[in-house]
């Protein structure tokens, strides 16, 4: 497993969800707390956040004014023998007011055998999904306090659930998987017996001046009567605002049909300059809906194509980095029905003024204290109606244990 | 060497597909919206934009032609046994189209034993009357109080038509107004076809009675209003659930709405068997269907007008919307006299909405508020819903 150190190096910092833990047997822990002050809110008070012509979900909760614990994470892995590990994490995300939660991200086992032939691992429990390295991180893992505008979309910001996955862990450079899922997670549901799938391969390349991953992937999930849980979804209370102030009440409206998305992504970096290193990375997703929007008494066929790019140039130089951040989503989409205008509307997939969402920023990220990361942003944040510009100010406390021979 | 060679075609191969990608996404973001013709009609509806409009039944589409022949027969008096009764005379304009007594009376003297209900966007109802699930069409309930003799309402009949039918032809203004109104017909208003076409007509003015300008959907409704409006709207009060949508009535349909099941409640009004019974003929839903958890069950009806249309409920035994109020804030109505006595609290039929609440005076006051604020003042003043032969002498007619 010598190959394995290098690679853990690599995403040390961007690092990403998953892990093989090391030989060593005992105990090993990962623990961070990420707090932020923000200058302003992603939406006004009592404000649905609703990128237009998209159909959101999961917990992509709008970022909130002030200072706010963004997550709090604690994550075990133990090696039970040479080929056989279980790993758990637990993590607490800051939501919209109440809906602020711990959730069980990881309980999975592994086991690794084909040695001659890979390894092969096969995974099985609660998992992220490994498809994306960006899709798998959490905020201590990014440049940027937000997430990426593309996964908050597509993924509602995070994908964790239960599932199978086997795959070629990091042979002659490549990985290749497989990966089934139950269907909890957004963007598919575990009403219908199709759940998600997934098949992901990449290939990386390592030496004395450059790094590179590119991969590709392909995810589908299957929905019925999907709500959107942000805000919707069961039984639902009308939000209640201070007097002289207007708290709309949601409008539940459900998707039932098919997500179909592909995407490349590279991670790209050039060690030799003088004063650090540079890199570059880069994600494409395209998403394919075809199914129904609908309510209880409405409904209104949907096809749509909805394309992502988010590109993320850096500049490290000792425990600084520079990084900036450039994303959008193009929509395109196809409502057909009687019921189609309302339900656009309420739906969020209206695009009267065919806005394509952007996002743009620049971040500082100051690695202290080993255990201690400072990170300054500015944010132009034009994924809504109406433009935002914000600034960002936080810090990363991050522990780990790990046992020693 | 070899790597470093693979290294650098892999990024350049990226930036190219990244460049090629986004080349690609900056075109514009569009959502293409086809409500395949939902919009459409000959009939200028006059609602706002953001109301669907209703079904228009393909036997009867309306017409500007047939919606003012209908309302030139809603207001006729001659359409009845003894030229005493329009149905204008159980739906008042002015009262949004309710009249005001408990229980209106037909021509013969006979007492509904219903409340008038208010004509208020009929056309947006899935089920009409107050609790017959079966009757879906305007044209099918116009018949109703036509023809019926249980109770008699306007008394024409097998043996009266004929001589009622003359006395419309006989007005000059009709033989115009059925030619325009039906002009692929030769002889609008002769024998049959005629009242077909009396029918249809009626139905056609019904269907037009469209009320969606009130301050509340001028959204200039007052601060009471709106702190009522949150009343309603609230788990505590329960109203929206029944009274729900931009009719306020979990009994609409309109274009867009592809599958609604028939909504009717029982809100624990009566118990007089200590089963959950109504008093006869009364009983709802189960009147049509005879299913024994159908006693009681009614249509839960549009409170745009509410205001108006007192007195409520479907025997109009409740006099004030404060009344109305009272009873859901106890759960039911409780009666210890008279011939109805019994605990509607008590209903094992009672819906599961139907819980008591505390509410204080002050909103209450605010409730009512908000309700008086889905009058809409110009539905009942507009000319072109008014009685046509209220302003002409006599002898034009």
């Amino acid at each position: 497993m010598k190959w394995l150190l290098p690679v853990l190096a690599c995403w040390s910092v961007q690092g990403y969800a998953h892990q093989i833990p090391q030989t060593q047997s005992g105990l090993n822990v990962d623990f961070s707390v990420v707090a932020n002050w923000r200058s302003a809110n992603v939406v006004d008070e009592y404000q649905f956040w609703q990128v237009p012509g998209t159909l959101m979900g999961g917990h992509a909760y709008p970022a909130r004014q002030g200072v706010v614990v963004e997550e709090a994470t604690l994550g075990l892995a133990y090696r039970f023998d040479a080929n056989t590990y279980g790993v758990m994490a637990l993590a607490s995300h800051a939501g919209d007011g109440e809906h602020a939660s711990v959730a069980l991200e990881h309980a999975y086992v592994g086991v690794m055998c084909c040695q001659e032939n890979g390894p092969w691992v096969a995974e099985i429990g609660q998992m992220s999904g490994m498809f994306s390295p960006r899709l798998a991180r959490h905020a201590k893992d990014r440049w940027f306090a937000d997430a990426d505008l593309a996964h908050d979309v597509l993924f509602g910001r995070h994908l964790h659930d239960e599932g199978v996955r086997v795959w070629l862990h990091e042979t002659k450079g490549w990985s290749v998987g497989l990966e089934g899922w139950r269907g909890k997670a957004f963007p598919a549901t575990d009403h219908s017996n199709a759940g998600a799938w997934d098949v992901f391969a990449r290939y990386q390349l390592q030496t004395t001046l450059w790094h590179a991953l590119v991969g590709g992937w392909w995810y589908e999930a299957s929905a019925q009567a999907r709500a959107d849980h942000r805000y919707g979804g069961g039984h639902q209370h009308t939000p209640i605002a201070p007097p002289g102030q207007t708290a709309p009440l949601f409008a539940d409206v459900r998707y039932t049909g098919d997500t179909r998305l592909a995407g490349v992504y590279a991670d790209l970096r050039f060690d030799a300059l003088a004063h650090g290193r540079v890199g570059l990375e880069l994600e494409m997703i395209d998403a394919e809906l075809d199914g129904v929007v609908h309510d209880g008494i409405r409904q209104a066929n949907l096809q749509a194509t909805q394309q992502t790019l988010t590109v993320q140039p850096y500049w490290q130089w000792q425990a600084h980095t520079l990084a900036m951040r450039y994303e959008h989503i193009r929509t395109d989409n196809q409502l057909v029905g009687a019921a189609a205008p309302r339900l656009a509307q309420e739906s969020g997939l209206a695009n009267p003024e065919q806005i394509t969402p952007r996002r743009y920023g620049i971040a500082w990220h100051w690695q202290w204290r080993d255990a201690l990361a400072l990170r300054t942003e500015w944010l132009r944040d034009e994924s809504t109606e109406r433009a935002r510009n914000r600034v960002a100010v936080g810090v990363t406390w991050q522990y780990r244990a790990t046992p020693h021979h | 060497m070899g790597n470093l060679t693979g290294c650098r075609w892999l990024t350049v191969f990226s930036l190219v597909v990244c460049v090629s990608w986004m080349s690609g996404c900056i075109e514009q973001s569009d959502t293409l919206i086809d409500d395949q013709g939902a919009r459409l009609s000959a009939f200028n509806w006059n609602v706002p934009d953001h109301i669907p409009l209703p079904h228009e039944p393909a036997d009867n589409p309306m017409s500007e032609e047939k919606f003012e022949l209908g309302r030139h027969l809603f207001y006729d008096t001659r359409l009845s046994v003894n030229g005493r009764v329009s149905c204008g005379s159980c739906h008042h304009q002015d009262k949004a189209f309710s009249d005001g007594v408990a229980r209106p009376v037909g021509a013969t003297g006979e007492r509904h034993p219903r409340n008038s209900q208010a004509l208020v966007n009929v056309a947006w109802y899935n089920n009409l009357t107050w609790a017959n699930p079966a009757l879906g069409r305007i044209e099918q309930q116009v018949m109703l109080p036509l023809f019926g003799d249980a109770p008699i309402e306007h008394g024409i009949n097998e043996f009266n038509k004929d001589t009622i039918l003359d006395s419309i032809q006989r007005v000059p203004r009709y033989a115009s107004l059925f030619a325009a109104a039906f002009p692929e017909q030769a002889e609008p208003l002769q024998g049959d076809l005629a009242w077909d076409n009396i029918v249809k007509s009626i139905a056609s003015f019904v269907r037009g009675l469209a009320s969606f300008n009130s301050p509340f959907d001028r959204n200039e409704h007052s601060a009471a209003a709106r702190r009522g409006e949150a009343l309603f709207n609230s788990e505590r009060l329960e109203c929206f659930h029944c009274h729900d949508g931009y009719n306020f009535s979990n009994a609409t349909i309109d274009r867009g709405i592809t599958q609604l099941e028939p909504l009717f409640h029982n809100t624990g009004l009566y118990n007089v068997d200590g089963l959950g019974a109504y008093p006869y003929p009364n009983t709802g839903r189960h009147e049509v269907t005879e299913v024994a958890s159908h006693m009681g069950q009614f249509r839960a009806p549009s409170l745009r007008n509410v205001e108006l249309t007192a007195p409520y409920n479907h025997d109009g035994s409740v006099a004030t919307l404060d009344d109305v109020i009272a009873n859901y804030a106890a759960g039911g109505r409780l009666i210890t006299q008279g011939p109805h006595v019994g605990d509607g609290r008590m209903s094992p039929l009672k819906d599961g909405f139907i819980v008591s609440f505390d509410i204080s005076p002050d909103e209450q006051a605010d409730l009512v508020a908000f309700l008086q604020s889905l009058t809409d003042h110009e539905f009942i003043s507009n000319p072109r819903f008014s009685d046509p032969w209220a302003s002409e002498p006599e002898n034009t007619l």
